[in-house]
């Protein structure tokens, strides 16, 4: 046995290879971007020979995972909780049809949000979806979890979801394990068409299935104490008792232990769907209140039966929105207590620290795109050729160009083009010739950009589209895309040329320009613009080259330029707010703005950018 | 062993997260159970970057505010966001100067809760050794002179040794064993 510190999505992984899962499919997004590299990383050391891959999108992936799923393998598909929208159509048939073999599907919630659009709850789609859902406390558990439901997914041959939230995610802990061996199952796919291609009249038949399974998966949960417990004495009468899952579970456990309270019993459902009716019918029963802590919604507080009761958000009980972190869970917890008339708790209920912080002025650290990012210079470019266009863009690091007045809209992924041209056709109908910038990366652009692109071209739609190619999936970790050839495991894959894919979706006007040259970016887009109304003219679309600068350091600059601000610098402040790279400051000793060393990279875009020259080279 | 809580703060590039795992891997090395979160994604973009470390046998991977026992900050600032966290009689370490630190506002909150401040000119030591990416190491090894928390400084001095890539190992430990010896000597009433 190793004992080892693991991220919780390398527990994740591990529990994934220990289950002799032998294909992996995913799309990174935080929290759950780690998972993939982590089987990666276990696939080399342990000699084995899972199927491993980056998929353009959540639903690619997913329909991948389950083809491998019904020809018997055991398949799993990792994302984040919002990727699985994307999944959503391939989630829904997927789950009347079943599988043969094995088909875990893994969606990571961001209770907080901390690095999502939404807060959602994935134990609500799988609820949708009728299919069961794990809801894990920690790593260890996640890793015991993959394990079962690859199990529960084969015996009933149906999806089954383990939903860990990014405190599971991301969280760190010491495990032991032992060396893997490699699961040497071989494909088999058995015809069935009433099945696998099933029509309405099928759908019928298959969704009574679906229901019977969901019956027999209910008791078989009811029965799994290893996930779904409580400590009351059966019999006895209890004035309060918590009913919790995931991660708040553990902080409940942790503040009673630090308490010692042993008077409040506690109902851990580690399964909460198909719901474990018979245990949870039995606390409710010998409880007075009930408090249910879950995160994000209120699945578990929807799924109990005797709501008379159950306090919880629906109550107003649990703040509606927003991390369960420690502190909230304790005072939520002692309110409750209060009200009841029972023993607060002891730990001091100090909230001075808090105001004493806020009144110290700290700075501001809001997200920006990293020194050097060459986004920054794209957006300084676009906002200069077209100070009056709409700013449509999207999912990715580059969602921060809203910190240089260049990005007006994020919906979801792919909307860069999509909103784009809706708001052409919206202003058009009014004969309004409004011009629209939109912006989309690379990684983001092969995952849901080619239909949007498409419709647009299609419908006549005019806008000029800037794809911000870094050459790598920057937010998520650096992931590879499409474009560079590069598979997920490091081998060799097609690269395929974005130049190519535009110009196939019916585009005319495609042109590469280096955005560290603002100046050519700007004269570019302008150009693109006057494309764009031209009457043969259409969309535009710029494709604006230059590597991350985290991915590849050296080859992002390869000349660096020692950069200054001379005393020409009159404060304007039109590079701290319309470049706002964090190597620039204000610096009151100086009184004018002033280079940061430490974090400047020597890019020398900003050269270019100070109207009275003042920013240069030394 | 009574649970041991540490938050771990600093700048983005600062090296929190590999002081994170020095702590935590210098704690699994000695039979503990360790639990920590980290932050990634758009959230790590920001500049400020927190770790939660939590040293025996715990559920959850977040520290309470008002119950970290150590706070060790690689930026004054971010010292300063992190107070909430302290509990009672907790300690605070940062890479800040001696003369200036901790600001006036703070000192009768932290005399009220009998919170220890230490501090130590880290960055500016680290850079003195030409080796300013190892300011995080030069106030860990301040933190271990005081004997404080659940392992010792020839605990972290081997983990150091067993974590660190080979190219950097021997200034990490010079580093390192720099801020320790000004702990000492502080201690000493040098």
């Amino acid at each position: 046995m190793r004992e080892e510190i693991f991220l919780g999505n390398g527990a994740i992984a591990l529990g994934l290879v220990e289950a002799g899962c032998q294909v992996l499919t995913s799309y990174p997004g935080t929290p759950s971007s780690e998972i993939l590299p982590e089987v990666v990383r276990l696939v080399k050391s342990e000699g084995l020979n899972t199927y491993v891959e980056w998929s353009t999108n959540e639903k690619v992936a997913l329909d991948n995972a389950f083809a491998a799923a019904i020809a018997g393998k055991r398949a799993a598909c990792c994302m984040k909780q919002v990727g699985l929208n994307v999944a959503a159509d391939s989630l829904m048939s997927a789950a009347y049809i079943g599988t043969t073999g094995a088909l875990v599907i893994i969606s990571c919630d961001d209770p907080g949000p901390h690095s999502s659009q939404t807060e959602q709850d994935t134990r609500f789609m799988a609820r949708l979806a009728k299919v069961p859902v794990f809801d894990p406390s920690n790593p260890q558990e996640a890793r015991e979890m993959v394990k079962l439901a690859m199990d529960i997914s084969e015996e009933f041959m149906i999806p089954v979801i383990l939903r860990p939230a990014i405190r599971v995610c991301h969280a760190r802990q010491n495990l032991s394990w032992a060396p893997v061996k490699n699961n040497d199952r071989k494909a088999h796919f058995e015809k069935d068409p009433a099945r696998w291609a099933a029509t309405p009249r099928f759908r019928l038949v298959l969704h009574g299935e679906l229901n019977k399974k969901l019956k027999k998966i209910g008791q078989r949960f009811e029965g799994l104490t290893n996930h779904n417990f409580h400590d009351l004495d059966v019999g006895k009468k209890y004035p309060f008792g918590i009913i919790a899952g995931g991660v708040p579970y553990a902080v409940v456990c942790d503040i009673f232990n630090e308490e010692k309270r042993v008077d409040i019993p506690v109902f851990k459902v580690g399964t909460p769907y198909p719901f474990p009716e018979g245990p949870a019918e039995e606390f409710v029963s010998q409880c007075e209140k009930v408090l249910v802590i879950e995160e994000t919604d209120t699945l578990i507080e929807y799924l109990l039966r005797d709501k008379t009761k159950v306090m919880g958000r629906l109550s107003g009980h649990v703040p509606a929105q927003g991390e369960l972190v420690p502190k909230v869970v304790y005072d939520l917890i002692n309110d409750v207590l209060a009200g009841l008339h029972l023993d607060p708790f002891t730990g001091v209920k100090d909230k001075d620290a808090f105001d004493l912080v806020k009144d110290l002025g700290l700075p501001v650290r809001k997200p920006t795109l990293c020194p050097g990012c060459p986004h920054r210079a794209s957006f300084y470019a676009i906002r200069k050729a077209r100070p009056k266009a709409i700013f449509t863009s999207d999912i990715g690091c580059y969602t921060l160009g809203l910190n240089l007045g260049a990005v007006d809209t994020c919906l979801d992924m792919g909307a860069g083009i999509t909103m784009a041209s809706g708001f052409y056709h919206a202003f058009g109908q009014d004969e309004i010739e409004q011009p629209i910038v939109a912006t989309i990366g690379d990684s983001t652009f092969f995952h849901s950009g080619t239909a949007g692109l498409l419709n647009a071209v299609y419908n006549g739609a005019r806008f000029v589209l800037v794809i911000l190619d870094n050459l790598t999936t920057a937010m998520t970790g650096m992931q590879p895309t499409p474009a560079l050839g590069i598979r997920a495991d490091g081998s060799r894959g097609k690269a395929i040329s974005i130049e190519r894919v535009v110009s196939g979706c019916g585009v005319d006007f495609v042109e590469v320009v280096d955005p560290y040259d603002t100046k050519e970016m700007t004269k570019l887009v302008k150009k693109a613009a006057e494309y764009t109304i031209a009457p043969d003219g259409g969309i535009a679309v710029i494709i604006a080259r230059h590597p991350c600068v985290i991915a590849y350091r050296e080859e992002a600059v390869p000349k660096k330029k020692k950069v200054t601000v001379t005393e020409d610098c009159v404060e304007c402040n039109f590079c701290l707010e319309r470049f706002e790279c964090p190597a620039l400051y204000k610096d009151d000793e100086l009184g004018r703005t002033a280079v940061n060393q430490a974090l400047c990279i020597g890019c020398g875009v900003c050269l270019d950018v100070c109207p009275k020259g003042a920013i240069v080279e030394v | 062993m009574k649970t041991a809580n540490f938050i771990l703060s600093g700048l983005g590039g600062q090296g929190v997260l590999f002081l994170t795992k020095v702590l935590a891997q210098a704690a699994v090395n000695k039979g503990f159970s360790v639990m920590g979160a980290e932050t990634h994604g758009m959230a790590q973009r920001g500049g400020s970057v927190v770790s939660h470390l939590r040293v025996g046998d715990v559920g959850s991977s977040l520290v309470m505010a008002g119950s970290a026992h150590y706070v060790l900050a690689l930026e004054e600032n971010e010292a300063y966001r992190n107070i909430p966290f302290l509990a009672k009689a907790g300690g605070l370490y940062a890479n800040a100067r001696q003369n200036r630190f901790p600001r006036q506002e703070v000192g009768p909150y932290l005399k009220k809760m009998g919170i220890v401040c230490r501090s130590l000119p880290a960055g500016e030591m680290a850079m003195e050794l030409d080796a300013p990416m190892s300011l995080n190491l030069a106030l860990l090894g301040f933190f271990s002179s005081f004997g404080e928390g659940p392992v010792s400084h020839k605990d972290l001095s081997e983990t150091i040794e067993q974590i660190t890539p080979n190219r950097f190992k021997a200034i990490n430990l010079k580093v390192f064993d720099a801020g320790f010896q000004r702990g000492v000597k502080e201690q000493s009433g040098e």
